[in-house]
């Protein structure tokens, strides 16, 4: 029980450490032109805000999100010329940024709609290609964007205008915007929002079956992180005084930008800011020392240390920070003993089924010339345990696609009535989990690289916006489940029963009012079935009706109050568990034809 | 890797801020890319001021000083915004010459403008860098209008005379690729071009990055050009002379505006004999009417001596020639600052045929140097030679049969 | 129309061209399943070898095969080997790229570091003789480049379909968890399959060099249509590159003619996304592939 207090101690400790350290670097960051007071260091430290800002807001999409853009000058060079062509008709650039960053956000949502079907290397490989669209397209239309010459600014010197002799303003809108930034990167990755966008990072049809408009949120996602761009690149615009094609829609620029938060750590909220604090300083220093020296030479440094921090510091510097205080955490342990005995097992008295809230009719659904749902019927009804059994490709887990919005039918009805008592055919997981259906997978599909209770609070956030509220539900949830003890644990430091308990408790969390279990006993070992029994009866007594496919068959008989016998896509039996077991015909499904008649 | 970084950085910040350069002498800052892609010709061009600045040294200096020159390097526009003010802040540079690309060049004298240094340009030809109004910014060398001025006055003068033809029944096709550089020269050469009454019939333009141009051969094979302008660099330049020769199209005249057309390993590619007799417009070369340019000997001698080769281009040439005349006329002024520099600067008179360039040189409007111009050149022989203007040929044109 | 005719033909040489610079990536890409943006590089590399046999010993460009394809494939077993593979492992896959955008990055400016800016020309010797037929000219180069093209795409196809070495690849690149259970050594199959790509890129710079010029930067021209290349035809099909090829040289030429040269990258980018978005598997892919419901 010590274990249970000592991790958030040590996680308060960190916390602590990082935020003086984080205000420290900051503070410098500012504190430092300031002192030196020199135009010089002045520059290079508003590249620094510049870049840590650009890469803050890149890591939105390419961190959170896991969608590796390569395109994001896009949103840079549209937020420049924006702000540069408003500038021009008289129009200050403080209200071209947020028109810049509006458009930027539009073009972002109707690019990457399309895009975000694409995973992976696709992804990155669209954006490059809308980012060559781009570029061409301000080359062309000259009269509106000034063609290859580019455009300029007048030099107007004033706040108003964001042009200025003396540099300290210049440094005071750069190191603003840049905590601007950070600061929404890190509300972003501290509320729902960031909770399901790693989420759906880590495992898409498991952030689904949780909720999550995984759509939705990307979307969200690549608008904030474009119009933050694009914010920047008005002030870069203004800052540099003058903007071509070829820089504002460069990909070596959209290439810089994603590496300093490659190496600061992708993902984390300050690794990009890291990265730049670190590299834009090397960079001009290694442009001076070795760019006189050849052509070439200096590329060549800059390509081949990229490479190697690739192969040798893959989770960027945060990872390393992150690796030596996890270095002194694990004298705490976290690995604590299994919790406490399964409670007494209680005598079973099945309740009287209640309404129905349930219904699917006649589904159907081919695999190409196999006929894997063949005109399937049944009712759930509340506060009723259904078993689904059946041998292997008997299609359970087909069928249960289909009930959760995973798959389509190709004929037939699924309906469930929602709270206020009306029935609904909802047809994606998003509505399925709206009106109160949670489901797990028969894989287990943890977030891996969120803890325990991270995991849970993406169910959580289902029920409860506030991150406090699902928080403390999900904590609730995970002592129910056994789980207490490894709230802090990465998930995928779990076994395997823990890990079959954890996909229940992420469902669990969502409050739902009928449950989808895929084999949830399948592997885990005779106490653990046990356990599950108990946790079920459980959840039942609760009020939630479950639809659990086992192929356990003690639990399955002590659990159900009404089986389904599913072989080869139809249903051959139903009842009550024990009538259903003595059926000939389930017999010979699962045994083969001479027992039948032996 | 960490442990690098951070011993790194304590370099760099010790570099950045230790060591503020004890100098007597007056510093002016030498603004080009000397890294990245344009690196060869910045390089080629600040050879130019280096050399400049060498031979007023050794002639005493300028009121009596030795001249300092720090060096910046303008790879991208942000990084010459940096140097500049690296240069005008940390250097105490009294003055900034430059930059050879155009963007740099705009990017840097808007921070040179705003912190009242004189900037000194000498090699970039856009408009935009002194369209704009600055009062610190002086362009001593010629200018993309220059070059299609150039261009448009030999095809009047030269070319169509030698065809046996009107300059308006000579079908003109203009191709340029999409940068900076080819959009300014081929907009001008079709202003002009029309001014002059000459038949444009088609203006085409393209990536510098392509691998092929055939499409752009076809058209212009298609609607049977007489005269070809190309504004291009090296990769294009070749690609074009090569397909044309294949497509078996001969219009009369190539006429090429600087970039690739300048240089002799695209003469090498394509093959002497398919380039003989393609024309080009560019900064004064070596292969002149030294009765024209003089002291051009003496300048190759000195870049011979300190650089161990010949000039690459024409660019250091220019860079010398405005560099000197800039120098020179400090040397008449009261001290460096801002001010003085501008009056001592905007007094220049140099006649032409009495720089090493040709060129005289006098500020005008925009403090463009209103006697600045571009040379007509010409293949022959595997060498590009002057053919025009008269005054400044070192051989008569030769027809392309 | 000799006109329109003579278009078409470009198209189809052009075709011939990126086909045979593709060819490479489709093994890299689809079996691999690397987005190498070091391809373009590997060409470059390939075409300066050739540039160095030719001038420097006085033989043939077409004679540097034999020395540049050995070349590639060791380039690309050791790049699979040293630089991949560590990262296979890794969390996040994407992080291949930053790897290869890396390598790109170093080996332009290698190349800037040791043979400059300016280009270098490899002798034609003869290939770039003009050939007319009828009203349709052409250059023996483009012919034998075409040629080949056709023949390495036909050789490939019976390489991965007939032969066991041919059919561990296939076999990999459909379940790698598979083929290591079925004794496959699944890390050994990818350095080969590697090294086979870069080899033909090797191929196609000893046809490419002496027809265009060579610079440091040449290989990020034809990286970009690569990709488009294989992604219309369908990751890891060989035939679908070919034909993926065939239309975006088509593309390029009708596009280039018709529309405006400064706009062709716009044309052939522009396809790029319409078949990602509406047809992700490619015009000749099989069965979808990129996404896993579970």
């Amino acid at each position: 029980m010590t274990d249970q207090t000592n991790t958030p101690n040590a996680k308060t400790v960190k916390r602590t450490t990082g935020a003086i350290a984080l205000a420290a670097l900051l503070a410098a960051i500012f504190i430092t032109p300031v002192v030196v007071d020199d135009q010089f260091v002045y520059h290079i430290f508003i590249t620094i805000c510049i870049f840590a800002g650009l890469s803050t807001a890149w890591n939105i999409v390419g961190g959170f999100a896991g969608q590796l853009s390569l395109g994001h000058a896009i949103f840079y060079g549209i937020g420049a010329y924006v702000g540069i062509m408003l500038t021009n008709i008289g129009i200050s650039p403080w209200i071209g940024m947020f028109a810049g960053a509006a458009i930027a956000a539009a073009v972002a949502a109707i690019i990457s709609y399309p895009c975000f079907r694409l995973h992976g290397p696709f992804f990155a490989l669209s954006t490059i290609a809308l980012l060559e669209v781009f570029r061409v397209l301000a080359l062309h239309f000259r009269d509106f964007t000034g063609g290859a010459t580019g455009m300029m600014i007048p030099l107007n010197i004033g706040w108003e205008w964001m042009v200025f002799r003396e540099r300290l303003p210049a440094l005071i809108i750069a190191f603003g915007m840049m905590c601007f930034i950070l600061a929404v990167a890190w509300w972003i990755r501290s509320h729902r929002l960031g909770f399901q966008l790693v989420a759906t990072r880590e495992r898409e049809s498991a952030a689904r079956a949780a909720g999550v408009g995984t759509v939705k949120v990307r979307l969200f996602a690549v608008a904030i992180s474009a119009a933050l761009t694009a914010m920047m690149g008005t002030f870069h615009g203004m800052y540099l005084t003058f903007i071509e094609p070829e820089s504002a829609f460069s990909l070596s620029f959209s290439i810089q930008i994603a590496m300093f938060a490659l190496i600061g750590g992708l993902g984390t909220v300050f690794g990009p800011l890291l990265g730049a604090v670190l590299l834009v300083p090397l960079t001009e220093f290694a442009r001076g020392a070795l760019g006189a020296e050849a052509i070439g030479l200096h590329g060549f440094v800059y390509g081949a240390v990229l490479v190697l921090v690739v192969i040798f510091v893959p989770n960027g510097l945060m990872g390393l920070v992150g690796r030596w205080f996890s270095a002194r955490e694990a004298t705490s342990g976290t690995q604590a003993a299994e919790v406490a005995t399964p409670e007494e097992t209680r005598t079973f008295t099945p309740p009287e089924p209640g309404e129905e809230i349930v219904r699917v009719r006649n589904l159907n659904k081919h695999f190409g010339g196999l006929h894997v749902t063949n005109d399937v019927s049944f009712t759930l009804r509340e506060g009723e345990i259904l078993g689904l059994i059946g041998p292997n490709g008997a299609g359970k887990t087909t069928l249960f696609n289909m009930i959760s919005g995973f798959l389509e039918a190709d004929s037939g009805t699924v309906e469930v009535k929602g709270p206020d008592g009306k029935w609904h055919s909802p047809t994606n997981p998003a509505d399925f989990a709206t009106l109160g259906v949670g489901r797990t997978f028969q894989i287990v599909q943890p977030f891996a690289a969120m803890t325990v209770e991270e995991n849970i609070m993406v169910g959580a956030f289902h029920r409860y916006p506030h991150v406090d509220d699902a928080r403390a539900a999900a904590r609730r949830t995970a002592e129910k489940m056994g789980l207490g003890p490894y709230l802090h644990a990465e998930a995928s430091s779990l076994t395997i029963g823990g890990l079959k308990r954890l996909e229940v408790a992420r469902v669990m969390a969502m409050e739902p009012r009928v449950l989808l279990l895929d084999e949830v006993m399948a592997g885990i070992n005779q106490s653990d079935v046990r356990r599950a029994i108990d946790l079920m009866l459980s959840i039942r007594d609760e009020g939630v009706s479950i639809i659990a496919i086992e192929h356990v068959m003690q639990a399955v008989m002590s659990l159900s109050d009404h089986v389904i016998v599913l072989s080869s896509g139809e249903v051959i039996a139903e009842g009550k568990p024990r009538t259903v077991v003595e059926d000939p015909q389930v017999i010979e499904a699962y045994l083969g034809k001479e027992f039948t008649h032996a | 890797m960490k442990l690098t970084n951070v011993l790194k950085m304590t370099a760099a910040a010790g570099a950045i801020l230790g060591a503020q350069a004890a100098y007597a002498d007056v510093t002016f800052g030498a603004l080009y890319p000397f890294s990245g892609q344009l690196a060869l010709l910045g390089e080629e061009s600040a050879r130019g001021l280096e050399l400049a600045v060498d031979e007023i040294n050794a002639s005493g200096g300028v009121q009596g000083e030795q001249i300092v020159l720090e060096r910046g390097d303008a790879v991208d526009n942000n990084q010459a915004i940096g140097e500049a003010r690296r240069l005008i802040s940390r250097e105490g540079v009294k003055a900034i010459f430059g930059s050879y690309s155009s963007s740099r060049s705009i990017a840097a004298s808007q921070v040179a403008e705003l912190s009242g240094i004189p900037y000194f340009e000498l090699g970039a030809v856009a408009d935009e860098v002194t369209g704009r109004g600055l009062q610190y910014l002086f362009r001593v060398n010629p200018t993309a209008e220059d070059m299609a001025d150039t261009i448009i006055n030999m095809i009047v003068d030269k070319v169509a005379p030698a065809a046996g033809k009107a300059p308006g029944d000579l079908k003109i096709g203009i191709i340029y690729e999409d940068s900076s550089y080819g959009t300014s020269v081929s907009g001008h050469e079709q202003r002009l071009g029309a001014a002059a009454g000459l038949n444009i019939v088609t203006s085409l333009a393209y990536p510098a990055s392509t691998v092929d141009m055939s499409s752009i051969v076809l058209d212009l094979k298609q609607r049977e050009i007489d005269v070809v302008l190309q504004t291009s660099y090296q990769n294009d330049s070749v690609l074009f002379l090569q397909q044309s020769h294949e497509a078996g199209f001969a219009p009369l005249a190539i006429i090429g505006g600087g970039g690739g057309y300048s240089t002799q390993p695209t003469a090498d590619a394509v093959g002497h004999d398919i380039i003989d007799g393609v024309l080009n417009a560019d900064f004064t070369q070596y292969v002149v009417n030294k009765e024209f340019t003089p002291g051009i000997d003496d300048f190759l001698a000195a870049y011979q001596e300190k650089y161990g080769t010949e000039p690459r281009s024409g660019h250091s040439l220019t860079n010398y020639v405005g560099a000197m005349a800039v120098l020179q006329s400090l040397n008449e002024a009261d001290g460096f600052d801002a001010d003085t520099i501008i009056e001592a600067v905007s007094a220049i008179d140099i006649p032409e045929g009495t720089t090493a360039a040709g060129y005289g040189v006098k500020f005008g409007e925009n403090n463009q140097n209103e006697r600045a111009r571009m040379m007509g050149l010409q293949w022959q022989d595997g060498k590009l030679v002057t053919v025009y203007p008269d005054d400044a040929a070192a051989a008569e044109l030769r027809s392309r049969n | 129309m000799d006109v329109f005719l003579q278009v078409v033909v470009n198209g189809l040489l052009l075709g011939g061209l990126f086909a045979i610079t593709s060819v490479g990536l489709t093994l890299i890409f689809g079996i691999v399943k690397v987005v190498n943006f070091a391809h373009g590089e590997f060409l470059m590399i390939g075409m300066y070898a050739t540039f160095l046999i030719s001038t420097k010993l006085g033989l043939h460009p077409y004679a540097a095969v034999a020395a540049v394809v050995p070349l590639l494939f060791v380039l690309g077993m050791l790049t699979q080997k040293l630089l991949i593979e560590p990262l296979m492992s890794a969390r996040n896959h994407d992080i291949q790229i930053f790897a290869t955008v890396g390598l790109s990055t170093a080996l332009i400016n290698l190349a800037l570091l040791l043979f400059g800016a300016d280009i270098a020309t490899t002798p034609a010797y003869g290939l770039r003789t003009a050939i007319e037929i009828g009203p349709i000219r052409m250059l023996v180069g483009q012919i034998v480049m075409f040629g080949v093209a056709t023949a390495l795409v036909i050789g490939l196809h019976f390489f991965l379909q007939r032969t066991r070495s041919g059919r561990g690849i296939r076999a990999v690149a459909q379940n790698r968890a598979a083929a290591q259970l079925m004794g496959i050594n699944v890390s050994r199959v990818y350095m080969i399959t590697f090294g086979l790509g870069a080899a033909c890129v090797g191929l196609a710079a000893c046809l490419v060099a002496p027809l265009y010029p060579t610079s440091p930067g040449i290989g990020t021209y034809f990286v970009l249509t690569a990709f488009v290349v294989v992604v219309l035809g369908g990751l890891g099909s060989i035939g679908g590159a070919f034909l993926g090829a065939m239309i975006i040289g088509l593309i390029d030429s009708l596009s280039g003619f018709y529309i405006g040269s400064d706009m062709r990258e716009v044309a052939v980018f522009g396809v790029f996304l319409l078949i990602l978005i509406l047809r992700p598997q490619g015009l000749f892919g099989g069965r979808l592939k990129l996404s896993h419901v579970s």
